[in-house]
């Protein structure tokens, strides 16, 4: 059966009629406000988007510096221009031209489903209104030889927002989302993935929306036998922002690691909520989130790791700290294993806490000042979770925007100058 | 260059440390030999300044200064190293940048210009071949995934690093199998110079082989109870730590 474009509209259009915006009454959103914080844009939510905002020179001032990559920007939800000349095998289109030119592709690309994990009204309404993104298709054995960076400005009231990323067999890609926000507003983007067998995707999202703005973002990734997902959430910026990655290995051998952090303060309030579904034998997770905590900010993680009855060596290892710099930060964690059947090796563990006395001990009896190695310990913490980003100028943007959140963290970054990710020193 | 008198201490309201004399001069190198649970680890933790530790009476003087007073950061501007029994693992902080970091501290503290990159990686990678330390472990975080001798060698590596005037050595032997003492023995005593004092803290006289002490000091029961020189340490081997006792009438 295939919808119109106008069904699959109307349809999402009821959806969110019968779900809403999520309350605090709903299990999932329990620790996450976004009713109040989305009570602004209430009456008008299901309106139509504005024109886009004029980018003019923001988009290369707010693009990650040095950073070499395929760029597209993406303003107020528009997709304002596409690589001229992609790489062969790499098939590069927007969702508002597909929507236009191959109408069944679009609303393939716009599908959702309300029996899915974490589903709720904002995906609903993401579905009714999104009018464009990216829909990129690597053919198999292909990859591509730089990152796709996605750039998003976004100044609009309330901007929706849907990509979908089709690895082909074998097919190699980095794709880096990068959202930089305004002003007050809503954004709420889904990217859906499919990873063919033996394909691979490195999918970084770095978050740093204007205070004032409410993020949503939602990540979907199907992994077929043998692919391999690699999956960073950055949450920096933001008033609320809340994260839903879902994976769901479906062919054996399936390899997937979903790493995040999330760095807040004022009365900020970061959530990401994944879940990893394992559904097939002898695949692979590692979940590594960390977030550090000041001010009177809080901070919401919940990962989920099921584990199907034919899923039989499942190997699955989760972890989830926090550091808390101020006793008014609160955070909330919850691992939540299901598992159905014996064959399985899974790990998972969550800590909240202040920094390690003997750690601190040890530095200052090397001579670092107090403050110095509180710094130094709080920022290694936050950088093990971008070990895995390998691209120098990525992994550096975010350790700046890292070094800029924390308190005196523009001291540590002179200490640590000559730091390039790869603990050669200059 | 260090004084300590009549220091009493306390852990958890508890007495460890019940009235140590001990007078150190730069050059020279003492050994503090006792048995489990004699004081020694909280002797080396005391003068380095972890927390933890309560100081009801006497005194510690460094180079005439009190280091009683000073925080453990100032004590290693000051000069005073301490190589770690159990060193902790810090991963995601780099073993050079640490080192740079202590080194350029230090040096603002005495007044000196820091060291450029250059010269900082000069000295780290001689030091690095005096401990045979292999020089991919300079850029790995602190004694993250190292092996126990390997955490050793990287601590009498930073301390050819930061070229400290008191080193304190505490247990520096333990977990050593014999090439590795070997190796981290022939460190210190390359670091052995007339402005520069060595403390090391053991058990066992089996370090004591590879690095010849001035001055053999027993600990028993928080109290220096006899000192003597390297012979003393011989007949603590051959006939343990009881006679001694005994002689003190403790």
């Amino acid at each position: 059966m295939s919808l119109s474009i106008e069904q699959l509209r109307a349809q999402a259009r009821d959806a969110f009629a019968r779900h809403g915006v999520p309350t605090r009454r709903l299990e999932h959103w329990k620790y996450t406000d976004v009713k109040r914080a989305l009570a602004p844009l209430a009456d008008n939510l299901l309106e139509l988007p504005s024109d886009p905002m004029p980018v003019d020179a923001l988009g290369d001032e707010l693009s990650i510096a040095g950073l070499d990559a395929w760029r597209i920007v993406i303003a107020d939800g528009v997709v304002l221009s596409l690589p001229d000349d992609p790489p062969q095998g790499v098939h590069v289109a927007s969702l508002a031209g597909q929507l236009h030119a191959q109408p069944e592709q679009g609303v393939a690309a716009l599908h959702f489903d309300e029996q899915a994990p974490l589903f709720n009204g904002l995906v609903a309404l993401n579905a009714a209104l999104a009018g464009d993104g990216i829909v990129i298709r690597l053919e198999d054995g292909v990859r591509l030889d730089k990152p796709l960076y996605l750039l998003h400005l976004s100044r609009g009231k309330a901007v929706h927002i849907r990509h979908r990323i089709q690895l082909g067999r074998h097919a190699e890609a980095t794709v880096i989302e990068h959202y930089a926000g305004m002003d007050a507003g809503l954004s709420n983007v889904i990217s859906r993935l499919h990873l063919a067998e033996g394909a691979r995707l490195h999918h970084v999202r770095v978050q740093q929306e204007a205070v004032g703005r409410t993020h949503i973002g939602r990540v979907e990734a199907e992994l077929e036998r043998h692919s391999q997902f690699v999956s960073h959430s950055v949450a920096l910026g933001a008033s609320l922002s809340r994260v839903d990655i879902v994976a769901e290995l479906r062919g054996p051998g399936a390899d997937c690691r979903l790493d995040g952090l999330y760095l807040t303060n004022g009365r900020q309030h970061a959530d990401h909520h994944t879940v990893i579904a394992h559904r097939a034998p002898h695949c692979r997770s590692r979940e590594m989130y960390r977030g550090v905590l000041d001010g009177r900010s809080r901070a919401v993680f919940n990962g989920r790791v099921v584990v199907h009855e034919g899923a039989v060596k499942t190997d699955s290892a989760q972890s989830n700290a926090n550091l808390l710099l101020s006793g008014r930060a609160e955070v909330d964690t919850k691992p939540e294993l299901e598992i159905y059947n014996d064959d399985v090796k899974c790990a998972h563990g969550a800590t909240i806490g202040q920094l390690d006395e003997n750690q601190l001990f040890y530095l200052k009896s090397r001579g670092l000042a107090h403050e110095e190695a509180r710094q130094l310990l709080t920022f290694a913490f936050a950088d093990e979770v971008l070990t895995g980003i390998a691209v120098p100028a990525l992994r550096r943007h975010i350790e700046h925007a890292a070094f800029s959140k924390l308190p005196h963290g523009e001291d540590i970054e002179g200490m640590l100058a000559g730091h390039d990710g790869t603990g050669e020193m200059a | 260059m260090l004084k300590i008198e009549n220091l009493h201490v306390r852990v958890d309201g508890k007495a460890i440390l019940k009235g140590i004399n001990l007078h150190v001069r730069a050059g020279e190198v003492h050994a503090i030999m006792g048995p489990n649970g004699s004081g020694k680890s909280t002797l080396s933790n005391v003068i380095a300044g972890r927390d933890g530790y309560e100081v009801s009476e006497g005194s510690i003087r460094f180079k005439g200064k009190d280091l009683l007073g000073m925080a453990p950061e100032e004590r290693a501007w000051e000069g005073v190293f301490l190589a770690f029994q159990y060193p902790v693992e810090i991963p995601g902080v780099n073993n050079t940048y640490l080192l740079k970091a202590g080194v350029n501290a230090r040096r603002r503290h005495l007044g000196l210009p820091e060291l450029d990159a250059m010269d900082f990686m000069q000295r780290v990678k001689e030091k690095a071949k005096l401990v045979e330390l292999d020089p991919s472990f300079l850029s790995r975080g602190v004694n993250e995934g190292f092996s126990g001798g390997e955490k050793k060698r990287n601590e009498i590596f930073q301390m050819a690093v930061l070229e400290p005037e008191l080193a304190l050595l505490d247990e520096t032997d333990s977990g050593l199998d014999i090439d590795a003492l070997r190796v981290v023995a022939g460190g210190v005593n390359r670091l052995r110079s007339p402005e520069r004092a060595i403390v090391m803290v053991t058990h066992y006289q089996r370090l004591l082989d590879y690095i010849q002490p001035d001055i053999v000091h027993v600990l028993v029961d928080g109290r220096i109870l006899k000192s003597g020189d390297k012979a003393l340490a011989l007949e603590l081997e051959a006939r343990g730590y009881d006679w001694v006792r005994e002689e003190a009438g403790a």
